[in-house]
């Protein structure tokens, strides 16, 4: 592999470990306004898929664990970390919070509270690149867990039914908060999948060069079929569900980092030790240096209340005859 | 004016929007009809025939049908919304919402708020509500009050074929995503199509509601097939000396207090009649939002009228006994309101 494209796959994982890693701290000290879902382990799968988009005319919808996708989309990090700090400055001024992140301009449509409620809003985005012309896919991106829901089932069988271009992604790290994928998902993911006709790979995410050909592959099959598929990637799971739970359930596994991985192909491939650690520290400069930008920032007030109370009320504001009593 | 079925009038303003604005699509089930099938040429146009001719007109890109997955085509409803699109989507009966309430209370009520308006969603779903025609538990169920409790959902329930068509025409244009709410019992009604001089249907605002008839002595606060026996009972009345007003607020969410508040200034008394639930339903909400806006006004207590606290039942005999009627608004109001 091209010695440049691993370094840039490398700054950007690490970038996006090290952001979670300084938020997770931000977190131990009480100034993230909710629990932190982090995506470690799963930094370099979702790096590599995300540089085979276009956010011009592509959308990926994810799940609670998106902070590294809306990074990997270049969502700007100052905004998305204010974002997760519940501050003015973030992407939607911290009405949604970490796990409703939405930066659609960056090809990032939007992160879900709801396990799998993110994958049939990819279907539209798919369809609308379809009716619109522009060239575009949807990728949608979800858990093993999220795997037997049912509207992933429906959305699939939409997808294939109507010709969509869905690439979707069950990022198996083998456990749905505290349940293992074995215990809870009857058959397997492909043999699933390709029950409905879908193309479906699997790929492991400590094997940088199978994720690189992999995701190349099936994004540019979508995009050339306009027919959905599928990719299971075996991603670890490096931490709890959210920063800060009980791990105790989760023993003493020992699971390769594909971050790690990446750094070691990085220098078979003929990057030079001091490279990778510049890379590396830089990389953690830049996200201390955002999420710190970011957390000098102020939260929204009662006036930004004021204006969506006004804007979704029930009578949109009407003008009241008032007549005694309260105005609720 | 022309006279016109209340069906055809939203069958009428489907095919003038979809004409005017390529980005308007339209999914749901059986909405074209016979898809897959060989040798089919004879469009359903959805069970109650409101997307007739649209497949045919504007083709199966912009019209498709879906397999039977709420959750999925309304999800893919919301995702197209947000990128681009104007798609009007079809539930059957809303009583299906149970299928897909995560896709619409979740994800399609919230995207606007969480974006904090970057994004606009432009989603109408269409979808039947009422009893009266013995489709039993599962297909009859009036839900406007559910989903309208839901903030960034709007929610629509005309009456006439004018409301229906001017009102659809509104929804399709909003920001807001809209459940368009079609009384199954109303398709069959004709009445004028108001249109502007170029032949263009007029759109309705939503959260405006209208003035059925004027009265002195009592509001009568009616929606969807309810504003027919309002005004049925409403003649009854007037022989018995009681004058009655109804107001048809069209729309649940955003809701026309003003004209409300105003009807009940000058009647002193309401009667609200709704077809949706006994308990936390629209007629609960205008009963507690008039006694805390307008209690001065009140000369007695507000008086709801609804179907009693149980699923809808089937047989004949049953639904009538379930359904309230323009006989049971004159016992009703002359039980609470005779002077």
């Amino acid at each position: 592999m091209d010695i440049e494209i691993l370094g840039k796959y490398l700054f950007k994982a690490a970038f996006i470990r090290s952001f979670e890693q300084r938020l997770a701290q931000f977190s131990q000290k009480g100034l993230v306004p909710g629990l932190l879902h982090l995506c470690l382990g799963a930094e370099v799968f979702e790096v590599i898929l995300c540089s085979k988009l276009d956010s011009s005319c592509d959308q990926v919808t994810g799940s609670h664990r998106s902070h590294g996708l809306a990074l990997a989309m270049e969502t700007d990090p100052v905004s998305v970390a204010a974002e997760i700090l519940g501050l003015e400055a973030g992407l939607s001024a911290g009405i949604g919070g970490t796990q409703h992140l939405l930066a659609p301009e960056s090809g990032f449509l939007s992160s879900n509270g709801i396990v799998g409620g993110q994958v049939p809003m990819a279907a539209g985005a798919a369809l609308s690149a379809k009716v619109r012309g522009t060239g575009g896919i949807a990728v949608t991106v979800f858990g093993d867990g999220a795997f037997n829901q049912g509207a992933i089932s429906e959305t699939m069988n939409l997808a294939a039914v109507l010709s969509l271009p869905v690439l979707f992604i069950v990022e198996n790290n083998g456990l749905g908060q505290s349940t293992a994928a074995g215990y809870a998902t009857a058959g397997s993911v492909i043999q699933r999948v390709r029950s409905l006709g879908i193309a479906a790979e699997r790929v492991d995410s400590n094997d940088i060069e199978a994720v690189d050909t992999v995701t190349d592959t099936m994004t540019a099959w979508v995009r050339n079929n306009g027919s959905p598929a599928v990719i299971e990637a075996l991603v670890p799971r490096l931490g709890g569900h959210y920063h800060g739970e009980n791990e105790a359930y989760l023993g003493d596994q020992k699971v390769p980092d594909p971050l790690h991985t990446l750094e070691t192909k990085a220098l078979n491939s003929g990057l030079a030790e001091d490279q990778i650690q510049d890379i590396l520290s830089r990389a953690r400069q830049d996200a201390d240096s955002a999420v710190e930008q970011a957390a000098k920032l102020y939260p929204a007030g009662e006036s930004l209340m004021a204006k969506w109370s006004a804007k979704l009320h029930w009578n949109s504001g009407v003008g009241l005859l008032q007549a005694g009593g309260t105005d609720t | 004016m022309t006279a016109i079925s209340f069906g055809d009038a939203l069958n009428r303003t489907l095919h003038d929007c979809m004409a005017a604005d390529d980005s308007i699509i339209i999914a749901g089930e059986d909405i074209a009809g016979g898809a897959g099938i060989e040798d089919s040429d004879v469009e359903l146009g959805g069970v109650f025939g409101v997307t007739r001719g649209l497949a045919a007109r504007f083709g199966t890109g912009r019209v498709l049908d879906t397999p039977i997955t709420e959750s999925a085509f309304v999800g893919m409803g919301l995702g197209a919304a947000a990128t681009g699109l104007r798609p009007v989507i079809e539930v059957m009966f809303c009583d299906f919402f149970g299928v897909c309430f995560d896709q619409l209370i979740n994800q399609a009520a919230k995207m606007r708020f969480l974006s904090n308006d970057r994004i606009q969603l432009p989603l109408v779903i269409r979808t039947t509500m009422g009893a009266g025609d013995g489709s039993g538990a599962m297909h009859s169920q009036s839900l406007h009050a559910l989903v309208a409790s839901v903030p960034g959902l709007r929610v629509v329930c005309p009456a006439t074929p004018a409301d229906a068509a001017g009102l659809l025409k509104t929804s399709i244009a909003s920001p807001d995503p809209v459940i368009f709410m079609e009384h199954k019992g109303l398709y069959g009604l004709t009445g004028p199509l108001r249109e502007d001089e170029d032949g263009h249907i007029v759109p309705i605002p939503l959260g405006k509601g209208r003035y059925v008839r004027r009265g002195t002595d009592l509001t009568l606060v009616a929606t969807g097939a309810m504003v027919q026996e309002a005004e049925k009972a409403a003649d009854i009345l007037a022989v018995r000396g009681m004058r009655c007003e109804i107001i048809d607020p069209r729309t649940i969410s955003p809701l026309d207090m003003e004209i409300l508040i105003e009807s009940v200034a000058g009647t002193g008394r309401l009667l609200v009649v709704d077809e949706g639930a006994a308990f936390a339903g629209f007629a609960d909400a205008v009963v507690s939002k008039i006694s805390q806006k307008a209690f001065a006004f009140l000369k007695s207590a507000p008086v709801s009228l609804t179907p009693p606290h149980t699923p809808v039942p089937y047989g004949r005999a049953l639904e009538a006994a379930y359904l309230p009627s323009h006989e049971k608004i004159v016992e009703c109001a002359l039980r609470h309101f005779s002077k």
